[in-house]
């Protein structure tokens, strides 16, 4: 109970006054070295993608919404199928995993969304970025891993790379929506209404390392319609190694 | 004055006799998230609960959940705890939590404070008090309503900035926050009050609620005063405290227990049997939190209920880990007692064997060491051992 309030009261402070960064919201890296070439025959594995879609409250608070973000989940679903033929490769969905595949797969998404958290905050964006990762930008490397113990996972055996998907989208509300009008013809304070994340990571699952990332802290398409989900996926994967899109 | 007595006494007693009879409100059956909001933080929960399933914290032992869950509907009643899902996660630490969906969440650190069924049931049944009367979608709808209140407010101090508006919003957000504070306060008053109310229903003991805090509270002191701190108050509520005190908690839990409940059976010995096989595994994780006068409480208060050879072992790791002289000397004796009730614990002759090594007498210290050696051919650190022993044994 008491880290819900004090996250409470930081999202409130964070997401009231401080607009995000007008640029370089939207980044995307490929290991050196590393080249998808369309139509090698590859497989990429497909994991099951954390979608959470939901409203923001006058004060910034997320508010969960069950029926959206169970539409989003079936929409991005059908459009990642869509995109399919256009990704260069063959798209394999992963298994449903049961006792210690189950383990083993929760351990690795939990791995891979500290790890992508750690690139977003540490190298990708301006900020507070690392020393190191400051020069890795200027020589254009990026070099991540999640470990060779991916390659235990579900499915990856018949596979060679591994895709994870992430999404998190909170519409402001009506009362947000008044809240940014009012601010801004008022004392002109800008407030940022609705908040749309999503990264997408592409891992090798023989070595585990990171191939290419792409995170965007402001997303178009609205995945609870199915167009708005078409082109959700399309920015998700832009930039998709061996692919035809974000071209 | 007589009449005044008489009156000032049903007064007191008026309480005193509607707490006597504190039960839980019928069961209203199997219930189903209702509105937005609801079904958006229970769609939240299943996620999170899919998680937890898969998560390499929880302990699976199959006898021990079922046996933690039996407590669970022994306390609630049978009608209530089906639907719930018991998870047991190996943390130190003293907690349970509950959350929307009927998830229930147990720390590994909760076992070493409760004695028996009556304690464990009264942790549990709060926790459950908790998911009855839907804390969480109301704890969630006051913040929301706060944080608003608290974005119109910093609109309208924008409006006209000055020192004097800036002054009345932080007041506004002091006590917005202050009543969220004492929101979740009152929540929790409300889960013990139906927690107590669940275990007067039960065959359960209910006095232990307000013993557990007591205890509870004991540990704290012994914790802070083998530390040199300040005995801590139990009776002061900090403007950020998201439980009541304490001290608060034990008094209302005690009187609210209902009276004719005090000779019911608290399950003691069926508590210690069931725990038997992971005590020494959860008092091993408390030694390592590395407080002293915690873990030295916490094992004498287990132990009221008789020393085991458990018990005396954990109590001479504890004092052996610590490792001034004074205490190699304690824990030799600690060894020696868990010997004394088990002569087959290897453990405890690895303990004793170091503890003498350490104070000068290696070679009863290298005796009891064979021992160990006996007893766990096959134990992780036997070719350590076998180095601290005379060249013609090593082999």
């Amino acid at each position: 109970m008491k880290h819900i309030l004090r996250a409470l009261a930081l999202a409130m402070c964070v997401t009231l006054f401080a607009a995000a960064p007008a640029s370089g919201q939207e980044r995307s890296a490929t290991k050196q070295g590393f080249e998808l070439a369309p139509k090698s025959g590859k497989k990429i594995l497909v994991f099951r993608p954390s979608v959470q879609v939901g409203s923001q409250s006058t004060g910034g608070m997320f508010e969960p919404n069950g029926e959206w973000t169970d539409s989003a989940k079936r929409n991005l679903q059908v459009a990642l199928e869509k995109l399919q033929t256009k990704l260069g490769n063959e798209i394999v969905v992963a298994p449903e995993a049961y006792g210690e595949d189950a383990q083993k797969l929760a351990e690795h998404m939990a791995l891979f969304a500290a790890v992508s958290d750690a690139v977003i905050e540490y190298q990708f964006f301006r900020g507070n970025r690392l020393p190191t990762k400051k020069r890795d930008n200027k020589e254009d490397v990026f070099d991540w891993s999640l470990g060779a113990g991916v390659a235990d996972l579900p499915g990856a055996k018949d596979a060679d790379y591994g895709l994870f998907l992430y999404n998190r989208d909170a519409y402001g509300s009506t009362g947000r929506k008044v809240l940014q009008v009012l601010a801004m013809l008022g004392p002109g304070i800008p407030v940022k209404s609705g908040e749309h994340q999503g990264y997408a990571g592409l891992v090798d699952l023989k070595t585990g390392d990171i191939l290419w990332l792409n995170a965007d802290a402001a997303m178009g398409g609205d995945v609870r319609e199915a167009e708005g989900a078409d082109k959700r996926a399309a920015q998700l994967l832009e930039d998709f190694p061996g692919s035809d899109l974000g071209q | 004055m007589r009449a005044l007595l008489a009156i000032a006494a049903t007064l007191w007693a008026a309480p005193h006799a509607a707490a006597q009879q504190m039960l839980p409100p019928p069961y209203q059956g199997v219930y189903q998230p209702q509105g937005v909001d609801e079904i958006g933080l229970w769609r939240e929960d299943d996620e999170a609960e899919k998680e937890l399933a898969a998560s390499p914290l929880v302990i699976r032992d199959e006898a021990l959940t079922a046996y933690v869950k039996h407590v669970l509907c022994e306390t609630v009643g049978d009608d209530r705890c089906n639907s719930v899902r018991v998870y047991i996660i190996r943390e130190p630490t003293f907690n349970a939590s509950m959350s929307p969906n009927g998830t229930m969440r147990v720390l590994s650190g909760l076992f070493l404070r409760v004695r028996n069924e009556a304690e464990l049931g009264a942790v549990l049944g709060h926790e459950f008090g908790h998911f009855e009367s839907r804390h969480t979608l109301q704890a969630f709808r006051s913040r929301r309503t706060g944080s608003d209140v608290l974005a119109w407010g910093a609109l309208l101090a924008g409006m006209a900035p000055g020192y004097r508006t800036m002054r009345t919003y932080q007041d506004l957000q002091l006590s917005v926050y202050g009543s969220l504070f004492r929101h979740s306060r009152d929540q929790e008053r409300e889960a013990d009050r139906l927690g107590v109310a669940y275990l007067n229903r039960s065959a359960l003991r209910p006095q232990a609620a307000g013993d557990m805090w007591q205890h509870v509270m004991a540990e704290a002191e012994s914790s802070a005063s083998v530390r040199g701190l300040k005995k801590p108050n139990f009776n002061a509520i900090a403007f950020t405290a998201s439980h009541p005190p304490n001290g608060e908690r034990a008094a209302y839990l005690t009187e609210l227990a209902a009276s004719d409940g005090d000779a019911r059976d608290d399950g003691a010995a069926r508590y210690r049997e069931a725990l038997a096989t992971w005590m020494p595994v959860f008092l091993d994780d408390q030694i390592k939190l590395n407080d002293f006068g915690a873990s030295d409480y916490l094992i004498q208060n287990l132990a009221q209920n008789g020393w085991t050879d458990t018990l005396w072992l954990a109590r001479g790791n504890l004092y052996r880990t610590r490792g001034t002289q004074r205490d190699f000397i304690a824990a030799a004796q600690f060894y020696q007692n868990a010997l004394a009730l088990n002569p087959a614990l290897g453990e405890a002759y690895r303990g004793l064997g170091l503890s003498l090594i350490k104070t000068a007498r290696r070679t009863e210290g290298q005796a009891a060491l064979k021992h160990y050696l006996q007893l766990s051919p096959d134990a992780s650190d036997a070719a350590m051992i076998r180095l601290m022993l005379p060249e013609e044994n090593s082999q």
